[in-house]
């Protein structure tokens, strides 16, 4: 049995180049794009595509140079407005950029992984809701490291009581992601999918266009409730994000 | 009278190619035998240190590499590495793992040595002296030469396994615990048997004797 064992061991080839990031991350095919930033976050390039998670069920391209320089700034914009003390607390530190995200062949904008302190971005997400989507991630990563706090039963309880939610975020065709023009205790479509969505489309609608929510909740008080739940939870972990 | 014998032409050429071939495998022995040749094995008499107290030294088969520690940027890290040379439990540690020209790693007590090697095991042995938190420095920049303890996936398990980079690995700021840099000897490091492709080395090279310079 050793002796398999050992086989296979010795014969386990890697892969040089992307090896230090592969052993910190677990994404192979990645590169530096820019390393020092004053929050201390670490952006990454795909440099070949890649297939990560269970059964590879995600997948992403490599991105084109050209590209990703356009659209770096805003990424960068957004994600400054975040302190290394915030990002160290909810277990961010690498954002890596790809081009055509899929998990499970259903094409996302970005996919958040705690554990490995990293945030998979696809640049090529519909630019209508970019910024935002970007803040939608960093939502469920705030939420996996303080889950207690936003606890998805609690936040269902501002709901009508003749509401549910949807099983799971791809198992309900409520995808759009537009503001409603009537809130009725929802921003927007992707919201009534299941509670953890719902709280990231109100943060995320709070860093992109907090003046609108504070007006629509002036007619909401389900949504009221839910923005002011976000807020304070959010200001336990750091006063100056919202 | 002795008539002299013509060699044929097909002899003529299975002779020089039998010198060739003695040649070559001579020469081949000769150069894998002779990997230190012309590296300079650092003479610890001819060498002066201003702090003394934080300079290890680590005997390997083409001779010492020297180890400045830095306590003041990783107090408990030190202490822990400066335990285990004192009590000479790096002794006969291989080199297991080792990616060309990027880094060597070494220093699994329970399952490194080269007495008893075990390769399923190999990375995971303790020392036995307990796990460490990690000493991050985000300004310690990990460039060619140095010293930082390695850990798995996690943080806070450092024990006693350590690394040397034999070239910039920005990325590895603030992600591993330095523990200080090789002042001489890099040379010696590069001359570490590779694994070729493979994660692990077999029959590596291992430390002769690691010891403080004032021990020594």
């Amino acid at each position: 049995m050793k002796i398999i064992i050992l086989f296979i061991l010795i014969f386990q080839f890697s892969h040089v180049n992307a090896d230090e990031i592969y052993n910190l991350i677990k994404i192979p095919n990645l590169e530096i794009y820019k390393l020092k930033n004053e929050n201390n976050i670490r952006y990454l390039n795909t440099k070949g595509n890649f297939k990560i998670g269970v059964d590879d069920n995600i997948t992403c391209n490599k991105t084109n140079q050209e590209n990703l320089n356009t659209k770096f700034p805003t990424i960068e914009r957004n994600i400054k407005r975040y302190n290394s003390k915030f990002l160290k607390k909810i277990n961010l530190k690498y954002v890596v950029f790809c081009e055509g995200l899929f998990i499970s062949n259903i094409n996302t904008g970005g996919i958040p992984n705690n554990k490995n302190r990293t945030l998979i971005l696809d640049i090529n997400f519909n630019e209508k809701y970019f910024e935002r989507m970007i803040h939608h991630e960093i939502f469920h990563m705030i939420q996996n490291s303080y889950e207690d706090d936003f606890n998805d039963q609690k936040f269902s309880l501002f709901n009508n009581s003749d509401f549910e939610y949807a099983e799971c975020s791809t198992c309900s065709d409520r995808l759009n992601l537009d503001l409603y023009e009537n809130t009725n205790g929802f921003l927007t479509e992707y919201s009534k999918s299941i509670p953890s969505e719902d709280m990231a489309e109100i943060f995320s609608f709070l860093m992109v266009n907090k003046n609108l929510i504070e007006e629509k909740i002036k007619n909401d008080s389900i949504l009221n409730n839910k923005v002011n739940f976000i807020k304070l939870n959010i200001s336990k972990i750091d006063e100056n994000i919202l | 009278m002795i008539k002299t014998i013509k060699a044929s032409k097909s002899e003529k050429i299975l002779f020089i190619f039998l010198i060739v071939l003695a040649i070559s495998a001579f020469s081949s022995f000769f150069l894998l035998k002779s990997k230190c040749l012309f590296i300079d094995s650092n003479d610890l008499k001819k060498l002066n240190f201003k702090n003394p107290d934080n300079i290890a030294v680590m005997n390997l088969e083409c001779g010492n590499v020297i180890i400045e520690l830095y306590p003041e940027i990783s107090p408990k890290a030190v202490k822990r590495f400066k335990i285990l040379i004192e009590k000479k439990m790096y002794d006969g540690s291989a080199f297991y793992k080792v990616v060309e020209n990027t880094l060597v790693q070494a220093g699994d007590i329970e399952f490194g040595n080269i007495k008893y090697l075990d390769y399923s095991k190999i990375g995971s042995g303790k020392s036995g002296l307990g796990l460490l938190k990690s000493e991050l420095s985000d300004d310690f920049e990990f460039t060619e030469g140095s010293v930082g303890f390695a850990r798995s996936t996690e943080f806070d398990s450092e024990d006693s396994e350590f690394f040397i980079t034999l070239k910039n690995i920005p990325i590895y700021q603030g992600e591993y615990t330095p523990i200080g840099k090789v002042k001489f000897g890099l040379d010696i490091l590069k001359k570490i048997k590779t694994g070729n492709k493979a994660i692990y080395v077999l029959r590596p090279d291992y430390i002769n004797t690691f010891r403080m310079l004032k021990t020594n």
